[in-house]
């Protein structure tokens, strides 16, 4: 089988981002044992692995929320170091986390414009800017659209949505930043059913804007559904990395769990 | 309907309050007793809303009345002293600020909850107060230039009223229209979302105590330049109201969440009662009696509204 890098679009250019050799380690416990991962620009790779895998520190490196003991990032091509949410932000690379994204009783587009909000001049005066709400819940309306979710009021607190709404308003955010690579952790993880379609539709959607997603997840189903490839990590190393063309959900499971085909 | 009622049923009932009292009292709607409680409610409100600002990062600031009377006491030392007024009023605001920062540090650099932050301030405040004046009061027949601050009035209206319309109108632009004013909301709804989101939630909360203590100071400029004195519990009194106006408050317009016209609304209202009930004939302790229920009975009301805000947990002592 052809190494799946070679299968992917834009396979003679750098990778949107690189990790090599990361390790990350919390006193005595060594949570990556250096693994490496190349993200390439289009795809969907889900990261899959049994609790203690590694994947919500490798999620927290790229993220920008923590920085690795060890190995080095490149985005791009260009070797870069995350220090904060922020600057991850500012390069591209979204994160939406599970529960914490949100602000349950701020708007829509207070949720969206979060931390980056607009403002206008008022009376010309060089310094005095407020903010331009109605730009703002112009500017949210039209990225919820493009995830097709049609809410009538930006006004709308969030905790009024559905969970899949709610995804989207994350999304939204990031689609906000323009951010390249959006970083998706289980967000199907206390969803129903319908949402879930929902929410692995909105997935696709990103897909087809030509943005770049990693999905953490444990729903093997939602994996071999949405995913283009699949990096299962295992006691802090990468163990397996394919693409998802011919899994299905219970090969996939067999997987994450002895760390080989059956 | 229900939308309606939870969103202005307190403040239709304040309005009953006082209604109640036109009819049943002839010296309620006075011109003379209703600019009475007006000037009591700036002074109230204005440290309510201080109250508010800190709140809205989800910190408790315990320490305002406290700190007013400290900075009332600085001030009044040294319009006492025959220094010019302006020094004054900067030393006693400035005072109020670093009370307010040493709150804000003490929560976000020492990790102390506010709870008891602003607590352990209050206790300093209250020894420096009694340091300064050896317990006693400064009274004196202080220069107009200070006085006037808070008693004149300009076009009808007493100027403590306008210091009242000026600071609420600031602070309610700047927390509505403002990008910090929005960080600093978005720190206290969700705290971890708004960290994520870039938002420098230790700078917000820090503003937010700072701004209380700030406001802390400024109420305690004009009360001192209302009764020409300064006296090291002057305060005391305006805390229990600060916290039930901001709670009141908190049940209407923007149920569950501290806002200022709420605030605003809920000052007048406590105050017109707390001023109806001695008209009536009430005993003094009475009040005291009326706000404890208004306290508890606001968070009641707006409880449902609250649970999913950070600051509930404040409230419940899981800092």
């Amino acid at each position: 089988m052809q190494p799946a890098s070679r299968i992917m679009e834009g396979a003679d250019e750098a990778p949107l981002l690189s990790l090599r050799a990361i390790t990350k380690t919390y006193g005595a416990v060594e949570a990556l044992k250096g693994v490496d991962i190349d993200v390439h620009a289009g795809e969907v790779l889900a990261i899959c692995g049994d609790n203690g895998a590694g994947k919500s520190s490798l999620i927290r490196i790229v993220s920008g929320a923590q920085e690795p003991t060890g190995g080095t990032i490149a985005l791009r091509g260009e070797p870069i170091r995350l220090r904060s949410p922020q600057d991850a932000l500012q390069r591209g690379v979204a994160t939406i986390y599970q529960d914490l994204a949100l602000a349950p009783r701020l708007s829509i587009a207070q949720n969206v414009f979060l931390g980056s909000e607009l403002t206008r001049p008022v009376l010309g005066l060089p310094f005095a800017r407020l903010l331009d709400k109605r730009r703002m819940a112009e500017e949210a309306r039209g990225y919820l659209q493009r995830l097709a979710i049609d809410v009538a009021d930006m006004t709308t607190p969030v905790e009024r949505l559905s969970g899949g709404q709610r995804q989207a308003v994350a999304i939204g955010r990031a689609l906000r930043w323009d951010a390249e690579l959006i970083i998706m952790d289980e967000p199907t993880a206390a969803l129903g059913v319908k949402e879930t379609a929902q929410v692995l539709d909105l997935i696709r959607r990103l897909r087809a804007e030509g943005r770049t997603v990693i999905l953490i997840s444990h729903n093997m189903a939602d994996v071999v559904s949405v995913a283009t490839r699949v990096v299962i990590l295992k006691s802090g190393r990468k163990v397996t990395e394919e693409p998802t063309v011919g899994l299905d959900a219970d090969t996939l499971a067999h997987m994450v769990m002895t760390g080989k085909k059956p | 309907m229900r939308h309606f009622l939870s969103t202005y049923g307190t403040a239709l009932a304040g309005l009953a309050i006082v209604i109640f009292f036109a009819v049943a009292t002839p010296a309620f709607a006075t011109p003379g007793n209703l600019s009475i409680i007006l000037k009591e409610t700036s002074f109230l409100a204005i440290l309510a809303l201080g109250f508010a600002l800190a709140l809205m990062t989800a910190e408790l600031d315990l320490s305002i009345a406290e700190v007013a009377s400290l900075a009332a006491v600085i001030t009044g030392a040294l319009v006492h002293a025959g220094q010019p007024v302006w020094i004054a009023v900067a030393a006693g605001l400035g005072a109020g600020l670093l009370c307010g920062v040493a709150n804000g540090l003490a929560v976000t650099s020492l990790r102390v909850p506010s709870l008891i932050a602003t607590l352990g301030t209050a206790a300093v405040a209250k020894g420096l107060a009694f340091m300064i004046t050896q317990g006693v009061a400064f009274v004196g027949r202080w220069p107009t230039g200070f006085t006037g601050l808070a008693r004149g009035s300009l076009l009808g209206v007493p100027n403590l009223v306008w210091w009242l319309v000026g600071v609420a109108a600031t602070i309610f632009v700047f927390v509505n229209w403002t990008r910090a004013g929005s960080h600093l909301v978005a720190t206290g709804e969700a705290e971890e979302a708004a960290r994520l989101a870039g938002i420098r939630t230790a700078r917000m909360k820090r503003l937010g105590l700072g701004l209380s203590g700030l406001l802390a100071g400024g109420t305690a400029v004009l009360l001192a330049a209302s009764v020409s004195s300064a006296a090291p519990n002057m305060a005391g009194d305006h805390f229990l109201y600060a916290i039930a106006a901001v709670l009141l408050g908190m049940t209407m317009f923007t149920p569950g969440k501290p806002n200022v016209i709420g605030t605003l609304v809920a000052a007048f209202t406590l105050k017109a009662l707390g001023n109806g009930l001695i008209l009536l004939g009430a005993a003094y302790y009475v009040q005291d009696i009326v706000l404890g229920l208004i306290i508890v009975g606001s968070v009641a009301l707006s409880a449902a509204a609250m649970r999913r805000a950070a600051f509930v947990k404040k409230l419940s002592f899981r800092t």
